[in-house]
């Protein structure tokens, strides 16, 4: 397994964003997360990628434990936040040479793995010109290049497709389908179905607890009565129809600094 | 990767330095700062007052320019810190395996150059406030100017740590930068002769002489001093070392123990350093 985790949780002051959630990952397997807006979607994958510490429960990337041992799991992923992370008073060429001294790629191979890279998002012509100006397909697709530049094994993206055009989401999918034909595993979180159906499996997450989780086949026969239920169905079913917006704190926690560092 | 990785140091410093070279209106907040305090301020109050300990009132305050300007540079480029982490590129690097003494110390490092650089916009006008600056003088002020652009990165880092949010730049510049450098006795001496209005100049070659015997001033002036309090106030501050440390280099002028104002000004970049450090790692994994 790529990724095993087992009773993670985490709690903000009083909320439980995340109470208790196990699943695992193949190599070379995609899994969608949905939920409502605040379900704990970011909170898991921020635990996973090291920036949350969990409060309980234990979880392992490529056999390093994400809390004891981070940068062994750091070097093993490659991450797509919802907004873009990127420094627009920098280039591509720029973005791509700083990330490749973050991960430590040998000197000598860091010039070839920039022009692959730049060569991969398309940006070639663009490849010196500050990101300022940059489409969102652009910055996205520089992002993915970015995040696939160190030879990760997983590949962790959150809601990736937010505010793309559809051929800017479309060319997204492309690439995203090619990575996991080449056998890469890929841990999304989304809120557009048709998204989580091209994954291998879906999880359905609320209130901080996997509902649910299996092929798109075995929740629909599970939760909608029939293999060929609508899966917007079979989440409803779960999720209930009450809007969340109440809940949609722990998300936006995850990218808050702590008012105290000790 | 090792707890120590001069290539992330390095890269990040490198960040700091394109950042600063692509925002013009940081170079130009320097231009404007220079002007308005060194030229606008010096000359204009200069006419009044006209001197102290010898030297004119824009002589007297052009370090202290410098040492805004340092303000100003280190400490954005530490609350910078709070969006780049928040939206920015920073969230890309803290979850990268980049160690974190390297990261700091690439922030660190890149805002202390840039500190060094905006220090050296009013260091540059000296000639118009008649300072002329030896080379030997200028590699010990850019050194002050970095060390101290070093501590104030740290502290703006520091800062930046342990807020969840900076809203406006104003409420820093208001709490943090105009008391670090208004306590600093950056536009008013510790304690000094002060020349006022009405007394004759003194020509500049028996000014030369008079120095050579101590004496800075004739004719006039007076001892001011200022009040306990507010001498409590300007000693507790580390910038005050700095500075004087920083006249001594651009003026031959100082009124603190040397070895004292180097052992601040080391100490507190180190120990803004080592905290911030600490600081981002505990920050990393919340």
């Amino acid at each position: 397994m790529i990724l095993e985790c087992h009773g993670l949780g985490r709690s903000f002051g009083g909320t439980e964003a995340v109470a208790d959630v196990s699943f695992a990952l193949a190599e070379g397997e995609s899994l969608a997360l949905i939920g409502p807006n605040g379900a704990g979607k970011s909170t898991t994958l921020g635990m996973l990628t090291t920036a949350l510490r969990p409060d309980r429960g234990r979880a392992t990337v490529a056999g390093a434990d994400i809390a004891a041992q981070a940068a062994q799991v750091r070097a093993s992923l490659g991450v797509l936040f919802q907004e873009p992370a990127l420094d627009e008073r920098l280039s591509p060429r720029q973005t791509l040479r700083l990330h490749a001294a973050m991960h430590a790629l040998p000197r000598h191979a860091r010039a070839a793995a920039v022009e692959k890279a730049l060569d991969w998002a398309g940006l070639r012509e663009q490849a010196d010109r500050p990101l300022r100006g940059f489409s969102g397909g652009m910055k996205r697709r520089l992002e993915l290049a970015r995040a696939l530049m160190h030879g990760p094994r997983l590949l962790v993206l959150d809601e990736p497709t937010l505010g793309l055009d559809p051929q800017g989401r479309l060319d997204l999918w492309a690439r995203i389908d090619g990575l996991r034909a080449e056998g890469m595993a890929v841990l999304m979180t989304t809120h557009a179905m048709a998204e989580a159906e091209r994954c291998d499996r879906i999880g359905i997450i609320d209130k901080g607890r996997l509902l649910a989780i299996g092929t798109r086949a075995e929740l629909a026969l599970a939760h909608g009565g029939h293999a060929h239920a609508d899966l917007e169905q079979v989440f409803l079913t779960l999720t209930g129809r009450a809007l969340r917006d109440a809940f949609a704190g722990p998300p936006a926690r995850v990218l808050r600094l702590p008012r105290r560092s000790a | 990767m090792s707890a120590l990785s001069l290539s992330v140091t390095e890269a990040l410093w490198r960040r700091e330095l394109t950042r600063y070279l692509r925002d013009p209106s940081q170079i130009f907040g320097g231009l404007s700062r220079t002007v308005l305090w060194l030229i606008i301020l010096g000359f204009g109050l200069g006419a009044t007052l006209r001197e102290i300990e010898g030297y004119s009132y824009a002589q007297y305050v052009l370090p202290g320019v410098a040492l805004l300007n340092v303000l100003f540079a280190s400490l954005q480029s530490g609350f910078q810190l709070v969006y780049d982490r928040q939206h920015g590129l920073l969230r890309q690097i803290l979850i990268s395996p980049a160690p974190s003494l390297s990261v700091t110390l690439g922030k660190i490092l890149g805002g202390a150059t840039v500190a060094v650089a905006q220090g050296l916009i009013p260091i540059a006008f000296a000639p118009v406030v008649g300072v002329q600056i030896s080379l030997l003088a200028l590699a010990g002020a850019m050194a002050v100017l970095f060390a101290m652009g070093v501590g104030l990165t740290g502290l703006g880092v520091l800062i930046a740590l342990r807020r969840g949010s900076i809203d406006n730049f104003g409420s820093i510049s208001n709490g943090v930068i105009q008391p670090l450098y208004f306590l600093s006795g950056s536009i008013f001496p510790l304690k000094g002769i002060v020349g006022g209005i009405g007394f004759l100049d003194i020509p500049p070659a028996l000014r030369d002489q008079l120095r050579m015997h101590g004496i800075n001033a004739i004719g006039g002036g007076w001892v001011v001093e200022l009040p306990g309090w507010l001498d409590m106030l300007v000693r507790l501050n580390p910038m005050t070392y700095s500075l004087d440390l920083l006249r001594w280099c651009l003026l031959d002028f100082h009124q603190l123990q040397l070895a004292t104002n180097l052992a601040v000004t080391a100490g507190f970049g180190l120990v803004t350093t080592v905290l911030a450090i600490r600081a981002l790692d505990r920050a990393r994994q919340r």
